[in-house]
């Protein structure tokens, strides 16, 4: 299992393929969640405070818009336990963590220039464009390395043990 | 503010499925005793609980029609004053946009696992464009002379 | 304040960049602060897609082009929206354009009052408090702004950075004037007062309203049982329509203060665009100050100086108020005279408040000149040259806030 870093960064069918195939999907969900149940925190509505774009200064520098340094002080850490990436161009309407252009830029630039495998699709317009998708993204995920952690095998035989005694 | 325990997470489960209603989906959450909680969208479900609860219940749910139904993760909990709409001031939230469109394509992802499953050999097309469908050719034959 | 004064002002926020750059619980601090609340236009995503080619402005980022979209609700009546407030990061150009061009597009398509704003991480509630304050008054107030008469004997107080000005109004007519130093907030505005009223030859308690403005209108405002405390923008806008007398169509008003300017587009005497300025020293009076004192002339000769220089004979390297003055002091230096020191010090001003501030507002005629630089001859004559337009600078110019203070709370007598 391999941590994937998906853009758009949001995306509902990346993060389920990712996981589909046995991967592990980095999202902004999982930041925004650290974010907002963090109760330490109170910077509605999902608790950036003026540290953020601080903390942003390590992937952008100061004359960069605030927006863009606190979007990264999100996506930064992703970026940093990054082992694969699947990107998608052109996707549509990208609003809110996805909303800004120049972070989008910095982001992609940062993915590809790690080394780590990247794979670059395009956003599907047709069913034929969709299928083509979903192969090239299933083929990527089936080819980086599987091997599953300790536990999360032990998860697997309960969770089968558990299925057995329910038939 | 929405109270929140460290290991609370929740799931979106989006359901593309002729098989299963998102009221089938919540029935069978309910069924399955576990303290989950869970809200009916217009999309599908929102799952929020412990992390392996809601983990165990999204996974049964996807069985329900595997290649249909499609998980995420949400950062808020559901209902959260902070994003929701009706205490926000109208609008719906940025992320919203994004997921509506990617909706619009989960028929065409699905049916592409589907394929994928069967273990079809899907062929290379290469770069040039696809054929148009018999039946979409035929259509536009039709409207053609209807003109 | 009457119920309608106290109501909740809906504020339609179309931003970009705002959430993310841990700002937006101080702008919901200053909205809360004058009792507004900013709503999120509902929009159709499909109105996403198609914004760049309806508006004419093809963006790359998403959150752009739903302000876009969210502009084109508000105006369209989709949401209802008493005011618009319009902010996007500080340094982003994309922004920018996007920022100035809604702006426009809202001003020129709805009688909706708009603001606009560029944010840092470090922009706090204190910040936006006048501008919201602006906002909210245009929406509450519309019948005080439309005010062209001041009737009754009232007394407005303008308690600046710099000075303090207090003026003394009966029947339309300025009877009584207060110009001092701002030192203690309380005691200057005592002290203008008191010469206002001397000169005016009234008492305190025959005063029938009285309005304050300026840095320390709440203090002075609730010391003095003020009927009226309101922010410089809609006062000194009211207040120089008045004076210039072109109270109706168009206008732009420029107000260089002690420390910070303003330039406000005035439609009907009901301020539209405004921008701020007040990063630096060096666009603002007290570079006068400084270059008045470098000279050895007083700060009244200063003007008719620059008047008789050429500012093109002097080389200024810099805008801020400590290097533009060395360069000054070193023309001095290598020959220059005291005129065209004086000549470049007022090119310097009115040129940075041309690069910083009028590319947001609209520069319509005609072009009112006020506040205590406005005194400067050299002033007017520079901001003349480099706009090629006539600018206008009425009689008590430097009182613009009192007035405008005084104008506005005659409301209040008859009420």
């Amino acid at each position: 299992m391999v941590k994937v870093f998906i853009y758009p960064i949001n995306s509902l069918i990346l993060a389920d393929l990712v996981e589909r195939f046995g991967h592990k999907p980095l999202t902004m969900m999982s930041q925004i969640r650290e974010k907002v149940t963090s109760l330490s925190l109170d910077s509605p509505p999902i608790n950036i405070t003026p540290e953020d774009p601080k903390l942003g200064l390590k992937y952008a520098a100061i004359e960069v818009p605030a927006g863009v340094r606190g979007r990264m002080a999100l996506i930064g850490p992703l970026i940093e336990q990054t082992e694969a990436a699947i990107i998608v161009e052109n996707p549509p309407t990208d609003f809110g963590c996805v909303g800004c252009n120049r972070t989008n830029e910095l982001t992609k630039y940062l993915i590809r220039s790690k080394g780590v495998p990247v794979l670059e699709v395009k956003y599907p317009d047709s069913d034929e464009e969709a299928r083509d998708f979903v192969n090239k993204i299933a083929a990527f995920l089936e080819s980086l390395p599987k091997e599953k952690t300790e536990t999360e095998e032990k998860a697997k035989e309960e969770e089968s043990a558990e299925k057995e005694d329910k038939e | 503010m929405t109270e929140t325990k460290k290991e609370e997470i929740t799931k979106y489960i989006v359901i593309s499925s002729d098989k299963v209603l998102p009221s089938d989906a919540a029935m069978k959450i309910y069924e399955s005793e576990f303290p989950v909680t869970v809200k009916e969208t217009c999309f599908g479900l929102i799952v929020s609980g412990a992390k392996d609860d809601v983990q165990t219940v999204v996974e049964k749910i996807r069985q329900l029609d595997k290649n249909h139904i499609f998980v995420k993760d949400r950062g808020f909990p559901p209902g959260d004053e902070r994003r929701c709409r009706a205490s926000r001031g109208g609008g719906p939230r940025p992320g919203f946009h994004f997921l509506r469109e990617e909706v619009g394509i989960l028929p065409a992802i699905g049916a592409a696992l589907d394929e994928l499953e069967a273990k079809e050999s899907i062929k290379e097309k290469g770069r040039t464009k696809c054929r148009l469908k018999a039946s979409d050719l035929k259509k536009v034959i039709e409207e053609e002379l209807a003109r | 304040m009457s119920a309608e004064e106290s109501s909740l002002v809906k504020i339609a926020l179309v931003s970009c960049g705002s959430e993310y750059a841990g700002v937006q619980p101080e702008f919901e601090e200053a909205a809360a602060k004058v009792n507004a609340k900013f709503i999120y236009p509902e929009i159709d995503v499909a109105f996403v897609d198609t914004i760049g080619r309806d508006f004419g402005l093809e963006v790359a980022s998403g959150d752009l082009r739903l302000m876009m979209a969210r502009a084109k609700a508000v105006v369209e009546g989709i949401t209802n929206a008493d005011g618009v407030f319009i902010t996007t990061c500080f340094r982003c150009a994309e922004g920018a354009i996007v920022r100035n061009e809604v702006r426009r597009y809202i001003h020129e398509h709805s009688n909706i009052p708009v603001i606009s704003y560029s944010f840092t991480e470090s922009t706090s509630a204190g910040t936006l408090l006048t501008r919201l304050e602006a906002l909210t008054t245009i929406v509450r107030r519309r019948h005080l702004l439309t005010r062209e008469i001041q009737t009754g004997l009232t007394a407005g107080i303008d308690s600046g950075s710099t000075t303090t000005k207090a003026v003394i109004m009966r029947d339309n007519k300025i009877i009584g004037k207060g110009w001092v130093p701002t030192t203690k907030v309380l005691e200057s505005a005592e002290e203008a007062y008191s010469i206002a009223l001397k000169e005016a030859g009234v008492s305190r308690e025959e005063i029938q309203a009285l309005g304050t403005t300026g840095y320390g209108r709440f203090l002075i405002g609730n010391s003095f049982k003020a009927q009226l405390i309101q922010e410089e923008i809609t006062v000194n806008s009211k207040g120089a329509v008045y004076l210039a007398d072109k109270q109706k169509g168009n206008a732009t008003v420029i107000d260089i203060g002690g420390m910070d300017n303003k330039a406000i587009s005035v439609q009907d005497g009901i301020p539209g665009m405004f921008t701020m300025g007040g990063i630096c020293a060096g666009a603002s009076g007290r570079f006068f100050e400084m270059i008045a004192k470098r000279l050895g002339v007083d700060i009244t000769e200063l003007g008719d100086l620059a008047v008789k220089g050429m500012h093109e004979n002097v080389s200024m390297n810099s805008y801020c108020i400590v290097f533009g003055t060395q360069s000054l002091v070193n023309s001095l230096a290598k020959g220059a005279t005291p005129e065209d020191v004086a000549a470049a010090a007022c090119y310097s001003v009115v040129e940075q408040i041309y690069e910083q501030q009028l590319q947001e507002v609209d520069v319509k005629e005609p072009l009112i000149l006020v506040g205590g630089s406005s005194l400067i001859a050299g002033v007017p004559k520079a901001l003349g040259e480099l706009l090629k337009i006539d600018v206008l600078v009425p009689e008590n110019s430097h009182l613009i806030g009192a007035v405008g203070a005084a104008l506005l709370v005659s409301g209040f007598v008859e009420e």
